[in-house]
Parts: C-alpha cells; structure tokens; sequence
C-alpha cells in the first residue's frame, strides 16, 4: 500500500477534457439517432414495429437509464441498513 | 483393470489431471505452486485438444453404464472457458503463497470441468459436490468468524442443490432407467411438471442463482480474498448453466426466471457501495440473459446463451480483476473510498474500462456478438421479454458499465495514490482484454465452437441496423448519466449493507431457530427434572425401607427368631395331625 494523501488535478479533471468528452459523446449519440432515420438500416427482418421507429432504441436507452438511476435509489430506503447491520446480529 | 488402464483412465480426463495438479501443490514447496497449477492447466488443456468430439472414460457401476467424459460441442465450449479461467486466475494470483487457495484455484475449476465433460448424472453429481467442497475453502480464505459463518452458509445450499440433485437423479431413474446426462424436460408429454425433473431443476437453480435462491452469491463471493472471488465468479453458475443448457433448453419457465434475473440485479447494484459485491449482482444479471436464452431454446438463442457465457466469463472476470487490484493497493472496494486511482493506475483503468465496454456490448467487444443472439430470439417470444432485455441491458450499462470504472478510477478524488497493479494481476488482464477485443473483432473462432454451426453460419453481427441500435441505446443511456451527474442527480455512494432475501434466514430465521432451540432445551430440562424426581423419589422410598436404617434392614432379637420357629414347627405339626 502505497497511499499519499496528495489532491492533485488529473488528466480526467480538466475541465477541458471534460467538455471534449461530453461533446463527442453528444455528438455521437445525436449521429447515432440521425443514422436510425435511413430506413435502409434498419432491421429488415423486424419482430416489432417500434424497430421501424428511427429513435425507438436511443429514446429507450435515455428513459430505461434514467429511471433505472431516479426509481432505484429509492430502493436505499426500504432495504438499507447501517454497515454493521449483520455484524451486530451474527 | 490392469495398472496401466487405470493410468489411462485416469490420464484420459482433463480435470483428474487438474485435480492431480491442484493436490500436487499441497505437498510441493509453497514457491512451485504457481508454476505446478499452471503446468497442469496447459496439460489439461492438450489432453483437451487432442480428445477428438465423442464419449470416453466409460465404466461399469452396480451393473450400469456410466460415461466419465463426454465432449461434445456443448461440453467442449464450457470446457475451453473453464480452462482460460483457470489459467487467468492462476497468473493473476501468481506467487500465491497459502496452501489451501492454491489448492482450490484449481481443484475447484477442475471439479467444475469435471461436471461439464460429464456423461452421466452420477459423474455430475460427484464433480458437483466437489466443486462445492472445494470452493468453500475460497469463502474461508480470509480467516474472520465473518467468512467462517458465511462459508457454512454457501456450504450449507451447495449441498442442498447437491442432495436435490441426487434425489432428481434416483427419480429419474426409476422413471426412465437412465443414468445419461441428456435433455430432460420439465414436463412430460401430457404438459404436467415431472417432479423428478422439478427437484432437478431447482438443484440447477441453485446453483445458476435463480431469483430468491440467489442471496448466496452476494453472501459468501465478496467476503472472499481477492483472487478467491474472482475463482469463484467464474465457476458455479456457469456450470449450471452449461446444465440447464445440457437438461432443459427450451423450458419456457426459463424465460421468465431468466427475464427477473436480468432486472432485479440492476437495482440492488444502483445502490451497493461494495463495488466487488455489486459484480456480484452483476453476475445475477449476465447469467439471467443466459437463462433467457437457454429458455427460448432455439438454435440461435442457444448460440447466443452459450456464446455469451464464453465471454462473460472473460469479461467479467476482467472487471473483476481490475476491481481486485485496486482493492490489493487500496485495501478497499467500497465505492465510498476510492476514486481518482486512474492517475496512478492507468493500465488497470484501461482493463477495467475495456472490460466494462465488453459487458456493455459495444460493438467491437466481446459482449455484442453473442447478446444479440439471445435479444433477437427474445423477440420471437413477445415484446415484453424483448423490451425487459433492452431495459436490462442499460441496466448493465449502469452498474458494469459505468459505476465500476467510474468510482474506482474517477469519480471523487480519495486521495489514493497507490502504486499501479502488480506483474501477474496486469498479465492476467492484458490477457482478458485482448481476448475481450478479440472476441468483439474478430468472432468467427468463437463462432466456430458454438453448439448449432447451421444456424450461426447465417448470422452476422456488423449489420448496420444491430450497430445503430445497439449504439443508439449505449449511447443514448451514457448521455443520461452524463447528465444526471452534470444537475447533480446521480445518487452518492452510501456506506451501508443492503438487505437481500437471505435477511429472512439470518435475522428473524435465526431468532426462530434460537427460540426454537432454547425453546427445546427448556422443554428437555423441564421433563428430565419430573424424571429425576421421581426416579429420586423411589430411591428414597426403596431406601427408607431397605437402607441401613430401614424397616427390612433392621437386627431381629434371637428370641424373636427362636418364637417365631416354634410357632412354625407347631404349624407343620399341627398340618401333620390333621392329615
């Protein structure tokens, strides 16, 4: 173990790097959606007929992660106890 | 059977030279254990490769046929994983000094390769139980009463699935006569459940983890060292995946178990500060795809559920390494405490997030040439099943994809300026992240060993509709964390324990059994005093009467006895005069 209680700015904490990375990740999740309005490509063997919709899977992957994230920290109060919980208890 | 067949017998079978292998390093010097237990991986690995496709090892017992090792394609893509695995491992633990770990880094992948080439349900049955066995001696690794009173929990259910398995096999064998380990089926021709096939199934899913039954996961993995949980996390699910793969594809239950085991996984992870234990819910989720595919049962769902587990047991091996070497330099995986290690751990960072692109399913990586499989035969079930994958697969995205990488590497700064990961931990994950790659670029050599070659000849995986969809759903959810963190509504990382089903058993089940047995032991004590009492009570009765100072015991006068023997000679002499 080799820990130095040193602060220090990285690489991944310029600003900088951060607005590069948030605008090529928008850039790539907008081309991403763009690409969905080519009907050429999309699935020409579909199940459902959201797979036709050109945005279907980004709007889905936005909405899922979200409430994935705002529902589920919610579980924290029905389930979440002190970290001895067990501890206490065994 | 001559010396020199039993040899061959016992030569013949990969995981006996394993097992030989892992015993061989409990009496060598503790310095050679590495090099033996890889030495007998690559052995294990030849007499793999020169075992051509069919059944060997075959034995008689009490009168019936039983086919020690079986490789199939099935078998033989099991196999081969196992066996990456288990070198994987080794060279991660490379130098590891303690005699017991070391004897189970392999033993218990030998035991779980055993199981795999298994022909047969008792030869199953006994590479079952030894897995089970010898993985124990991972969870007790650590030393604490914590891990002891964990490890005879995980004991206590591995034998339970073993002992349900064999009560399935006596059944099934009345029933059919058959001892092959083959399609069983949960019902029979007339759609009734098979209670032979029922208490089977639930041996399988114990150990695959099912929903309820998978509370010994989270339990005894993470409480393990760190190279025990990643042994450990590789082994037992797989193996019993391999089994419902082997006995009951197509089970339509299947689907639905499967479907849960992708999404509740998701939520307990969101808000587990343990990153280790949230890989553990990880390994839930990964193996709930599987399940689904293996349920759906087509050829392709069959390809993608076993493809998929080839490569989820690299990748998530991977995140679990990475998380492993951070804690071996940190002394820590709680969220809570690290953070901003990617300064001075590049290349672990760089595993890790090749790694979580991998589970993620980016195109390119491992995970998104198999997932599709299983996602397509999901919509030829019903658009809930279909949607439940999309939704499980953000839900990857977010606690192997994201939350990972993120707190260990990024996130908050901890101040942690640990030294970057020792040689053999970054051996070992080059290894895993140039296989996680390879796999994702260049799949045909994955493809080639999968189980149903007609149906995976026809499929392609750099389409542009499954690279748009897949690229708009990962994208679009990595934009959504984005700006979660950015309006400040991605949630902390809280120190807490998160109750799980097992509370049921380890709280008010334990109290229950408490009462229960103070309850019994007052009960016994209650009747063995009315015992005693009265077994006292008649000694002293029988001694007041028959004691020295007792009535029978006291001295009679010898003028007493010379009366009372005259009046008995005056008796006799009187019944003589009467007669």
């Amino acid at each position: 173990m080799s820990d130095h209680d040193q602060k220090g700015k990285g690489w991944a904490d310029n600003p900088t790097f951060i607005r590069i990375f948030i605008g090529i990740l928008t850039v790539s999740a907008i081309a991403a959606g763009l690409a969905g309005l080519n009907p050429a490509w999309h699935n020409p063997h579909p199940h459902f007929a959201v797979e036709g919709v050109p945005v279907f899977f980004a709007i889905y992957g936005f909405v899922a992660f979200a409430f994935i994230v705002l529902a589920g920290q919610h579980l924290r109060k029905l389930v979440g106890r002190k970290e001895e919980y067990y501890d206490e208890r065994e | 059977m001559s010396a020199s067949s039993i040899f061959s017998f016992f030569a013949g079978n990969p995981a006996i030279i394993m097992m030989v292998g892992a015993l061989m390093c409990i009496a060598t010097p503790r310095h050679l254990a590495s090099p033996i237990l890889l030495i007998a991986t690559a052995l294990s690995a030849i007499k793999l490769s020169m075992l051509g496709l069919g059944e060997y090892g075959a034995i008689t017992l009490f009168g019936e046929q039983i086919t020690t090792l079986r490789l199939d394609p099935l078998s033989r893509l099991f196999a081969i994983a196992f066996h990456i695995a288990a070198a994987l491992n080794i060279i991660y633990a490379w130098g590891q000094k303690d005699r017991a770990q070391n004897f189970a880094t392999l033993a218990y992948p030998a035991a779980a390769l055993g199981g795999v080439l298994a022909g047969d349900m008792i030869t199953l049955f006994v590479w079952w139980e030894i897995a089970a066995i010898t993985s124990v001696f991972l969870v007790w690794a650590p030393g604490t009463r914590a891990t002891y009173v964990s490890g005879m929990r995980y004991l206590a259910i591995q034998v339970l699935s073993g002992v349900m398995l064999l009560a399935g096999i006596v059944l099934l064998f009345r029933e059919t006569g058959s001892l092959a380990f083959d399609f069983v089926g949960l019902r029979d021709a007339s759609g009734a459940i098979k209670l032979s096939a029922l208490i089977m199934f639930l041996a399988f899913g114990i150990k695959c983890a099912f929903p309820l039954l998978h509370t010994w996961v989270q339990d005894a993995y993470p409480k393990s060292t760190i190279s025990g949980t990643i042994i450990l996390s590789v082994f037992t699910t797989k193996l019993a995946v391999y089994a419902l793969a082997r006995a009951f594809p197509g089970t339509n239950e299947l689907i639905y178990i499967g479907a849960v085991m992708t999404i509740f996984p998701i939520f307990f992870a969101l808000i587990e500060n343990d990153l280790r234990k949230v890989l553990t819910y990880s390994i839930n989720n990964q193996v709930g795809f599987m399940v689904v595919g293996i349920g759906i049962g087509t050829a392709g769902a069959l390809n993608g559920a076993t493809g998929y587990a080839f490569s989820n047991i690299i990748f998530e091996s991977l995140l679990f390494m990475a998380v492993g070497a951070a804690m071996f330099r940190t002394g820590t995986s709680k969220a809570t405490e690290l953070g901003g290690l990617y300064r001075t751990m590049p290349l672990t960072m760089t595993f890790c997030i090749i790694g979580a692109l991998s589970i993620s399913a980016f195109p390119f990586f491992a995970g998104f040439v198999t997932k599709g499989l299983i996602i397509d035969g999901a919509g030829g079930v019903n658009i809930w099943i279909w949607l439940t994958l999309l939704f499980a697969s953000a839900g990857v995205l977010e606690h192997a994809g994201i939350k990972i990488p993120y707190f260990t590497f990024f996130g908050h700064d901890s101040g942690k300026r640990p030294k970057e990961a020792p040689i053999g931990m970054l051996v070992a994950m080059s290894i895993a992240a140039i296989l996680s790659i390879g796999i994702g670029v260049f799949p045909e050599p994955l493809y080639a060993l999968l189980p149903n070659q007609e149906q995976i000849a026809g499929y392609h995986p750099y389409t542009a509709y499954h690279i748009i969809e897949q690229l708009q759903l990962l994208l679009w959810a990595v934009l959504a964390f984005a700006v979660l963190v950015l309006i400040k509504w991605y949630p902390p990382e809280i120190p807490s324990t998160n109750l799980d089903v097992d509370w049921l058993w380890r709280v008010p089940g334990r109290a229950l059994l408490s009462w229960a047995s103070g309850a019994s032991r007052a009960t016994w004590n209650a009747l063995w005093a009315i015992f005693t009492g009265r077994i006292h009570a008649l000694m002293a009765r029988i001694y007041a009467v028959h004691g020295p100072e007792g009535q029978m015991a006291r001295s009679w006068p010898i003028g007493f006895m010379a009366l009372w023997t005259a009046v008995l000679l005056g008796f006799v002499l009187a019944l003589s005069f009467l007669g």
